[in-house]
């Protein structure tokens, strides 16, 4: 078994092929200094809570790594993509993602950023998309395409991530009901 | 199948409408995923500080109460013995190299008149021991679940005694012939977490050395199997298996944790024997292991005073039995009290004219004590310096420029120590000079931590392989293994939270000047980190602990306790107090009963009450123990059974009506397997 040294949970894997996302901006380059935070004092201190539960400095200095910042985000209840991760960060290397860091004033910019996103993901766009491979029509679809499709299209995930989301989803002839199946990943 | 999706995408794409809307469909459940696994990552964080502080909080038995137990205990029996015994005592402790036979602890160990009867079908052990029987008792314990026949445990202490006695406080190995040593850290009694590292490592022999880093026994359910299987191998290969002691692997740890309960009810018969063997074949334990000269491997840790070259000297098996409380006498005498936890000897040595020798004396096997204390104890901090670790009640916080110092001191490189549960199995600090190693795995409940092992070659570079024992994972998926792991957390932190109701109204009353019985989101995270001192993320945790909540987003306290006493115990004071002490209650009743019969006598029990009340500083009237005595000796027959009185508690703790049998000695976090179901938890 190889050896575990890392500690903090991986990024997924990057580029994603171009998603229709209609909040991508076609200028280049965020810049932080434009964002103007809207927060409460309240939700401040709920985010520094947050913060300090992700800072894995030894001496606790408040501060995160770039590839934990995607993480915060949706720990804090947003669910950007990836690219626009990438895109806040403003795209950082592959190697600066665990060396470089930010600190509770960086990151708040970057947030609001995310916050102000239209939440796009309804439950009918979800069920829309899968309805395309329900051959039957019958309100089900095959696990095994959909495991296929997770991994092979947008931004793909890792079997093993797969194998988390899907466990215990298919019944016995290896379909999955998909308005149940989306329930269950909206109830987080 | 994936050959068929793919000519069915390239079919799509001449159709891009449902092409693209696939690509999103994706791209929203994979964001979903993410965020998913991002807020589990969180919980599972707030999760692991929840019982990394409630150990320390409340389960622990401080070294200080420990000191306190006994010194009053003897001071009961104080009297002022002449320097001559003071410096009989001295000598006892640094005489070197005792190898005495002390023939009547044979006679009471002797095994030989216990029979074997024909409808035992366990292992049968014959010495020496040979690799096939160890290997034997290895699958005895793991696929047919048996328990050694009590004849074959004495006769197995009886030889890991004799080999102990034998070796030094501080073994050396070395990494020569490209051996690679595994060293395993914390077992805990949990025999799957050893199987799983026998089975992914392979079990000790000639070219696969071990060491075990200590704390093998308590909490776990199979420490006294994990014991035999490690001193059978070290029986077998005495130059390739290594123990350290931990600060476990002492009697009244031992009565607090679950070990001494394990024993009694495994061997009914012969368990006071053996406890008694186990007691001696702990304080043999060595305290440390040196790999190469460089590499120090010990359980705790170390202090700005540990000096190998002294504990090299002392004799490790006496010196383990004195727990030292120190009176300061401010006028002329400085007088001390060294009191013995083994049996009634007890004495003070007050400074004057002809005794100050012996008084340096004494102050240098205190020295001592301190010292085996800091190995068994101490843990690592951020900070430079050293200070008393008075979580543990025992050993010290010792800080980077300790560790440079003590490594340059010795010539070594590395410390590597367990003592500390670790959600990865291992950590290291100092700047790569000290190494966590703990190797339980789920140690607060499924789910909650990995376990690891270290393995060295002569270059001494340490490789870790983490695991984690799976047979309860593998029937929870991992949302409901996290789902669980919280759940229980959160339990016991409620359940913390209504124990100091009182304080937490004070808190709150604090902020709610106007009295109007509701206090903001903020103030309410405040006080109860004032009163609790746990470091925890209040505000993350809010949502989880206060469903009440009045519209402008203040939160009525009253109403608050009331949700929690609806899942948390009985509300009358005296009871709330007791438990939240029951642990340390038992713990005093387990002593108090020396002989291990599980009873107590109504005087002992009265005693009991009054110590219990004097280190609480609280008011329990002899009216009260008199009533409450009247109710747990049912019989009247003028002594109480211990397993009983508990009991009564636990009736008042709906969780363990469910375990009725579960012993609660193991800590407020316990498998709770039958809970899935329970609405209220």
């Amino acid at each position: 078994m190889a050896p575990k040294k890392k500690e903090e949970p991986k990024p997924a894997a990057p580029a994603a092929p171009k998603p229709p996302e209609p909040e991508r901006p076609k200028t280049p380059e965020f810049d932080p200094a434009t964002v103007t935070l809207e927060f409460t004092p309240e939700q401040l201190e709920d985010f520094k809570d947050a913060f300090q539960l992700f800072d894995r400095t030894p001496t606790s200095e408040m501060k995160i790594t770039y590839a934990q910042c995607g993480d915060l985000i949706r720990a804090l209840g947003q669910n950007p993509t990836n690219a626009e991760i990438m895109y806040v960060l403003g795209k950082p290397k592959a190697e600066d993602m665990q060396t470089k860091m930010l600190d509770f004033e960086q990151f708040l910019p970057i947030y609001q950023h995310i916050c102000k996103a239209k939440n796009r993901g309804t439950f009918e766009d979800f069920v829309e998309g899968l309805r395309v491979f329900d051959k039957e029509g019958n309100g089900t679809v095959m696990g095994a395409e959909l495991r296929h499709v997770l991994a092979t299209l947008g931004e793909k995930m890792r079997e093993d991530e797969v194998e988390q989301l899907m466990q215990n989803q298919e019944d016995a002839n290896g379909c999955i009901n998909y308005e149940a199946f989306v329930k269950y990943i909206m109830a987080s | 199948m994936p050959g068929a999706t793919s000519v069915r995408l390239r079919h799509l794409c001449l159709q891009p409408a449902p092409y693209i809307s696939a690509i999103r469909a994706a791209v929203l459940i994979q964001r979903w995923y993410r965020q998913y696994v991002a807020r589990t990552e969180m919980r599972r964080r707030y999760t692991w500080h929840i019982f990394q502080s409630n150990t320390s909080f409340f389960t622990l038995l401080p070294l200080s109460f420990h000191s306190f137990i006994t010194s009053s205990a003897t001071s009961w029996t104080i009297s002022h013995r002449p320097a001559q015994n003071v410096r009989n005592l001295i000598s006892h402790i640094f005489r070197e190299n005792d190898v005495c036979w002390d023939s009547e602890w044979e006679r009471y160990f002797c095994y030989k008149n216990i029979e074997v009867p024909e409808v035992y079908s366990g292992p049968h052990l014959t010495f020496p021991l040979t690799v096939e029987q160890a290997v034997g008792l290895l699958e005895a314990f793991r696929n047919k679940k048996q328990q050694l026949h009590s004849r074959y445990v004495l006769e197995l202490l009886l030889e890991t005694w004799k080999l102990l006695r034998m070796l030094p406080n501080i073994n050396r190995i070395s990494t020569c012939h490209s051996k690679e040593v595994t060293i395993c850290g914390d077992l805990h009694g949990q025999l799957e977490d050893l199987l799983l590292i026998f089975y992914k490592n392979g079990t000790p022999s000639l070219e696969k050395p071990y060491v075990f880093n200590g704390d093998f026994v308590d909490r776990g359910k199979d420490s006294i199997e994990i014991l035999l299987i490690l001193f059978s191998f070290m029986l077998v290969y005495p130059c390739d298996v290594y123990l350290n002691r931990g600060n476990h692997e002492d009697h009244i740890i031992n009565l607090r944790y679950g070990f001494t309960k394990e024993v009694l009810t495994k061997y009914k018969i012969h368990g006071k024997r053996i406890l008694k063997l186990l007691q001696k074949i702990f304080s043999w334990l060595p305290l440390a292991t040196i790999i190469d000269q460089k590499v120090l491997v010990l359980h705790g840790g170390i202090s700005d005073t540990t000096d190998l070259s002294v504990l090299t000297k002392v004799n490790r098996h006496n010196v383990r039995n004195f727990y030292v409380s120190l009176n300061l006498d401010l006028s002329t005498a400085f007088t001390f009290t060294l009191c013995s936890v083994a049996g009634p000897v007890c004495f003070s040595a007050a400074a004057s004219e002809e005794e100050g020798p012996h008084l340096f004396l004494v102050i240098k096997s205190l020295f001592v004590c301190l010292q085996i204390l800091d190995l068994l104890w101490s843990d690592p901090m951020n900070q430079d310096g050293c200070m008393p670790n008075e979580v543990r009640g025992g050993g010290c916080y010792w800080g980077p420029d300790v560790t440079e110092d003590f490594l340059n001191r010795h010539n070594m490189q590395l410390i590597i120590r367990s003592h500390e549960c670790k959600q990865e199995g291992y950590e290291f600090c100092h700047n790569r000079k000290v190494l966590t190693l703990f190797s339980a795995s789920n140690y607060y409940d499924v789910g909650s931590n990995r376990g690891a092992y270290v393995k060295l070659g002569p270059d001494l570079v340490p490789y870790m392989v983490q695991y984690q024992a799976s047979s309860m994972t593998r029937e929870l998926t991992a949302r409901q293994s996290v789902g669980r792991t919280e759940r229980s957390a959160l339990k016991v932190l409620r359940e913390q939270l209504f124990a100091h109701k009182s304080d937490l109204l004070c808190a709150f009353k604090k902020f709610d000047t106007k009295n109007t019985g509701l206090v903001s989101l903020i103030d309410w995270a405040s006080a109860v980190e004032s009163v609790m001192h746990l470091n925890l993320p209040w505000r993350m945790l809010r949502c989880q602990l206060v469903t009440c909540k009045t519209s402008d987003g203040m939160i009525d306290y009253y109403d608050w306790f009331n949700e929690l006493a609806i899942k948390g115990p009985n509300t009358d004071s005296l009871l709330e107090t007791l438990y939240r002490h029951r642990s340390t209650l038992e713990t005093i009743f387990r002593i108090v009963d020396t002989d291990n019969s599980g009873f107590i006598s109504m005087e002992d029990f009265r005693q009991t009450w009054k110590l219990l009340s004097v280190y609480l500083k609280m008011e329990i009237t002899d009216e009260d123990i008199s009533n409450l005595a009247e109710t747990i000796d049912s019989n009247h027959d003028g002594s109480i059974d211990i397993d009983e009185f508990m009991e009564a508690f636990r009736l008042t703790d709906k969780k363990s009506r469910l375990e009725r049998g579960r012993s609660m000695f193991m800590g407020t976090t316990s498998d709770l397997t039958k809970l899935e179901s329970d609405p209220n938890v």
